[in-house]
């Protein structure tokens, strides 16, 4: 079992959890979902997690990625106890060393994809320092939509676009700041399969080229070989380790 | 940054976010507006109430004589001309006549005494003034209460026909050179101007003669004479005053017309002061006046605030405290309006809040702190409070501005009197607009609209990011 003494995360590893359970109060009981989890992301390291639906998968990545507080135990994030920080410095964090890519694109509905992508950038700076920021950000994401194939598509909103499109947003929007850790949760998992894979072989060539740690939940076991450790999660723990890393 | 870029953003794209500000743009404006129009009122109120009233009023209370400030007493001085001099030396003065004031009652017929023939409004006592004519026009508006009715405004002719009072082409002339114009082969007759409304009571006319009774004063014995004294006068003219109460109760005689008709020694009874700023000087001058008076003896009162020596406010000190409290009133339930439009944005931000949910998921997983999504809810309620506003008290200025145009076009149109200018004193809709009172009102806006944009926005700070984000 997994769920033994806390672990002292290895120093190269950019995100790490000891420890953590999650529980949810339904009705007056509470639902236990994660059973003590310990996981160590390295630097430039490719993981994929995992598991049947329904399995805790998504709860932890919410955990590991400070959205959500475990119940019990701690998430280190580039070194720093995250739940130990006020939520000023947690949410710093969460800006600059941590890129999301939900299932659902989640972009937000007013702003142009170009606008989307470097909506990280207006988090971060305050407005001084992001006007004079502002053109520099504003190259970076239209290079990096222009390599995805999306260089006539920056006005356009959301709605006037396809899942694939809004997808290699959310990534470019992910890769901005150039955060050293990545967290995808199913991001083909809406699209057809032919798109999945074309946005996946974006998501994978910008990892190993940036060289960040990439978080990836997939049910795809051909992708899943594709990444140097495999975890299986099944009822809130994890099961089964690939362990030994593949040889680089 | 993202805050600003944001709301500006949301405050674009969403439409429901102009009703916000609509609501408010029509409250502000609608409050400028109303309380413009309600200064106008009361403002106008406030002349019509110090009608002919002058400045200052100085009026002694007539002793044998006055305690000094060291303890002596000294004689009660009477000599006009020399307080007078002492007034007018004043720097703050422009202005100072003498008044004589009595009272008498009305026989208009051959000498009949209303008493002998009562009617209910007859048997009213009518305030005889004694005035220097010139003077008097120096000091206060009586050359324009002589005016207003041969000038520019209709005289009560406008609201019955019997017939105009009666009217003069030179009051001054007419009043002043009594002995040689109005001397008649049998007795003399004393030249008056009545007040209109007294005149229109009486049906007088110009050059019509009329008779005064009055019991008269004996300054030896302190007593009311028994005997009334009578004596025949000539109506040569009427005034209108912006007072009511004064224009159905007033007769202007000479001053020393008057003094002869009373049979008395003494030519006046106060003295009537006005200033060249009233507004800055009043208390100043009064002060300076009452200690060189009382130093000689004119005024017999140990202090300032008596009987002695008022401003026109102190005569009209209870209606003009009235005046005051309806405006702060007016203000206090027209602000709710203010609690109804920021309601309004209380609505719509928090609907708004309720359909961002996954929005304000997504900023707090990009890194936005709650503090920031606080401050992007707060910010929307913020342009909708300073656009409206703005716009808003713009509206409420120009609407205050042009007022009396706009109800002519609209009564026109609609083909009835929304003001009746007949029922006023004034034949147009007054209106003051008031900067700072616009600048209250707006900022009262701006703060009720936060305060209500608080809740909602308070709220979407708390969401679970998690929570907002699970379900697509
Ligand atoms: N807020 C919550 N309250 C109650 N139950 C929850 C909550 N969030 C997740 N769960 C439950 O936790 C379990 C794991 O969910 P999730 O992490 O989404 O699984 P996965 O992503 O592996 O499919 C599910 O049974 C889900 O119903
Ligand atoms: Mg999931």
């Amino acid at each position: 079992m997994s769920d033994l003494a806390p672990i002292q995360p290895s120093p190269d590893a950019v995100l790490s959890c000891t420890g953590v359970r999650r529980s949810f109060p339904v009705g007056d009981r509470r639902l236990a979902i994660l059973h003590g989890i310990n996981l160590e992301l390295c630097a430039g390291e490719r993981l994929a997690l995992m598991g049947t639906s329904g399995a805790g998968k998504t709860t932890l990545l919410n955990i590991l990625g400070l959205l959500d507080r475990p119940t019990e135990g701690s998430v280190t994030v580039a070194g720093m106890d995250a739940w130990a920080l006020s939520a000023r410095r947690r949410a710093n964090l969460r800006n600059e060393k941590i890129g999301f890519v939900f299932q659902f694109y989640h972009l937000l509905p007013e702003l142009s994809a170009l606008e989307n992508a470097v909506l990280p950038a207006m988090i971060k700076l305050s407005r001084g320092a992001y006007r004079s920021g502002r053109s520099a950000f504003m190259d970076r994401a239209t290079d990096m939509l222009t390599r995805f194939g999306l260089a006539d598509r920056l006005g356009h909103r959301p709605s006037q676009l396809s899942g694939g499109e809004q997808q290699r947003i959310a990534i470019a929007r992910a890769l901005l700041l150039d955060p050293p850790i990545l967290i995808a949760d199913e991001p083909t998992g809406n699209l057809d399969r032919a798109t999945g894979e074309r946005v996946l072989e974006i998501l994978l060539d910008e990892q190993s080229e940036r060289g960040v740690a990439l978080m990836l939940v997939t049910h795809d076991e051909r992708l899943a070989k594709r990444c140097e450790r495999v975890l299986y999660m099944e009822d809130g723990l994890i099961q089964a380790d690939s362990s030994a890393p593949m040889p680089t | 940054m993202f805050r600003t870029f944001l709301s500006l953003r949301y405050l674009r794209a969403r439409k429901t976010n102009w009703i916000g500000m609509a609501g408010i743009l029509v409250a502000v404006g609608a409050l400028v507006l109303i309380l413009s129009i309600m200064a106008g009122f009361l403002e106008e109120s406030r002349r019509t109430l110090r009608g002919n009233l002058a400045d200052l009023v100085i009026q002694p209370s007539f002793q044998s004589s006055v305690l000094q400030e060291n303890g002596d007493w000294i004689p009660m001085q009477t000599d006009v001309e020399r307080m007078l001099e002492i007034i007018r030396e004043d720097p703050g003065v422009a202005a100072a006549t003498p008044q004589l004031q009595w009272y008498g009652i009305f026989a208009p017929d051959g000498g009949e005494t209303a008493l002998e023939k009562p009617m209910q409004d007859a048997i009213q006592l009518i305030e005889l003034v004694g005035i220097d004519v010139e003077g008097e026009g120096e000091a206060t508006d009586f050359r324009e209460s002589l005016e207003t009715e041969y000038g520019k405004k209709p005289g009560l002719g406008k609201f019955c026909n019997v017939g105009r009072p009666a009217s003069v082409e030179d009051p001054f002339r007419n009043l002043t050179e009594r002995r040689d114009v109005v001397r008649s082969r049998t007795r003399p007759k004393v030249p008056i101007l009545v007040g209109e409304q007294l005149a229109y009571l009486w049906g007088l006319r110009r050059g019509q003669e009329v008779s005064l009774v009055t019991a008269t004063y004996d300054e030896g014995s302190s007593q009311l004479n028994e005997t009334a004294a009578n004596a025949r006068f000539q109506v040569v003219g009427s005034f209108r005053s912006k007072d009511n109460e004064t224009d159905s109760r007033r007769i202007y005689i000479d001053r020393r017309a008057l003094a002869d008709f009373l049979q008395r020694d003494r030519l006046w009874s106060a003295v009537l002061v006005k200033l060249n700023d009233y507004k800055r000087d009043k208390d100043a001058v009064r002060a300076r006046l009452w200690s060189k008076l009382h130093a000689e003896g004119f005024l017999s009162a140990p202090g300032i605030r008596t009987n002695e020596f008022r401003t026109w406010e102190d005569f009209r000190a209870m209606l003009l405290a009235a005046i005051q409290n309806e405006k702060a009133l007016m203000g206090i339930m027209l602000s709710l309006v203010l609690v109804v439009a920021g309601f309004t944005v209380f609505a719509l931000l928090s609907m708004m809040v309720t359909e961002k949910r996954r929005d304000i998921g997504i900023l707090c997983a990009l890194g936005a702190t709650p503090r920031g999504v606080l401050a992007l809810f707060l910010m929307i309620g913020l342009w909708e409070a300073v656009i409206g506003s703005a716009f808003g008290a713009l509206v409420g200025v120009l609407g205050a501005y042009n007022i009396d145009a706009i109800e002519r076009k609209l009564s026109s149109t609609f083909g009835f009197q929304i003001f009746n200018r007949d029922i006023y004193l004034f034949d147009y809709i007054p209106a003051e607009v008031s900067f700072s009172g616009v600048a209250w009102i707006v900022s009262g806006a701006v703060f009720s609209t936060l305060l209500f944009a608080a809740i909602p926005a308070w709220r979407a700070s708390r969401l679970d990011p998690v929570e907002a984000l699970r379900h697509e």
